[in-house]
């Protein structure tokens, strides 16, 4: 196992300041921030230039703005800060994460695979729910919401329990 | 206009700190959610405390806009286990997915497409599943003002709880530096 004593990565603490003041920020200008709901913006705007009349049947697609929206303005400002990010940080990324790689081999395909099934999940899940991690969790929790704290608890858990049986013991090795 | 800047501009700030502490990494959140490295979910905790501080605030000088969303305590639990498995599996959420795009990692690129189908699918079906899953046991919008009606209080306890369980984190999971 190749070591790195310390990457560039930003201490917590201080991170959790300038997210946090950035939650305010869009509190104080907007409202509760949400990502989820910027891939259903994403699809009604697909939608209403490819089947018009479908998107205007459906509740769920009412309920949600389209493309013109700050939610999805939101969302495409986190793709192009990721790149941002990504492109000062100097960290090369990887297609197949390490500890998968260790786990299921360099398989493209069945990384691929099981990203796409387990994205699948998480927006099914987070349109059922009403939100996501941001959406629900992070903002309902800071506005003291009891569907917030109760969706944190269970989605932590059971991606915890969950990963324990998709990694076994891989993770273990040479970490100790 | 100022709409779709503001939400540019709150997005690129957003996805760039989500970046920095590696929470785009599936390989990083995969070793938060195996215990073995506690940056993300103490950052994630972190937030929360000081958002709610800081909402409080803005609540007290009547600025801003809040939205609970309710609670179903049929849907929003199926929802989160269903979450939780996919979370588990890919390493990837809503939010990182779309800066984990933005990054250049191919597998959060069909995260992201898997994410469409999902939201999709839903969406087409949330005229049957809703009045099935999530009306029978909507308990409404809940709030922890709703039982313990002074505000400050219910602030208080959430901050306890949540420095509590970063203290937890720091304590029982493993760090970073030791680790990689």
């Amino acid at each position: 196992m190749e070591k790195h004593d310390k990457t560039d990565y930003w201490n917590w603490l201080p991170a959790s300041f300038a997210l946090a003041g950035i939650i305010v920020f869009i509190f104080a200008t907007f409202g509760p921030p949400a990502s989820s709901s910027g891939f259903v913006s994403l699809l009604k705007g697909i939608l209403q230039s490819v089947v018009p009349g479908y998107v205007g049947t459906k509740a769920h697609y009412q309920m949600l703005p389209g493309p013109d929206s700050w939610v999805f303005a939101f969302v495409l400002g986190m793709a192009i800060g990721g790149f941002i990010a990504g492109r000062t940080l100097g960290i090369p990324v990887r297609d197949v994460p390490e500890i998968w790689e260790r786990r299921f081999g360099p398989s493209r395909i069945k990384r691929y695979a099981a990203t796409f099934i387990g994205g699948f999940l998480i927006l099914f899940a987070s349109r059922m729910a009403g939100g996501c991690t941001l959406g629900l969790f992070i903002s309902g929790s800071t506005q003291l919401a009891v569907s917030g704290l109760y969706f944190g608890v269970l989605i932590f858990a059971v991606a915890m329990l969950t990963a324990r049986l998709v990694y076994g013991n891989t993770g273990k090795e040479g970490a100790e | 206009m100022t709409k779709i800047l503001l939400g540019l501009f709150s997005g690129i700030a957003f996805g760039f700190v989500i970046q920095r502490i590696g929470a785009t990494s599936a390989d990083k959140m995969a070793r938060a959610h195996l215990m073995m490295e506690s940056d993300i979910p103490k950052f994630m905790l972190t937030a929360v405390i000081l958002s709610a501080v800081g909402l409080y605030g803005l609540q007290v000088a009547g600025v801003g806009r809040t939205l609970i969303l309710p609670t179903s305590l049929l849907a929003t639990g199926l929802a989160a286990v269903i979450f939780g498995i996919g979370w588990g599996l890919c390493g990837y959420c809503p939010g990182t997915a779309w800066a984990a795009v933005g990054e250049g990692r191919i597998d959060a690129v069909f995260a992201f497409l898997g994410g469409l189908a999902g939201a999709a699918v839903f969406a087409h079906f949330h005229e049957y599943l809703v009045p099935v899953i999530y009306d029978p046991t909507n308990f409404g919008r809940l709030t922890l003002v709703d039982g313990i009606p002074a505000r400050p209080v219910a602030l208080l306890i959430l901050v306890v709880v949540f420095t509590g369980s970063v203290w937890a984190i720091d304590r029982l999971w493993g760090h970073r530096d030791v680790v990689r």
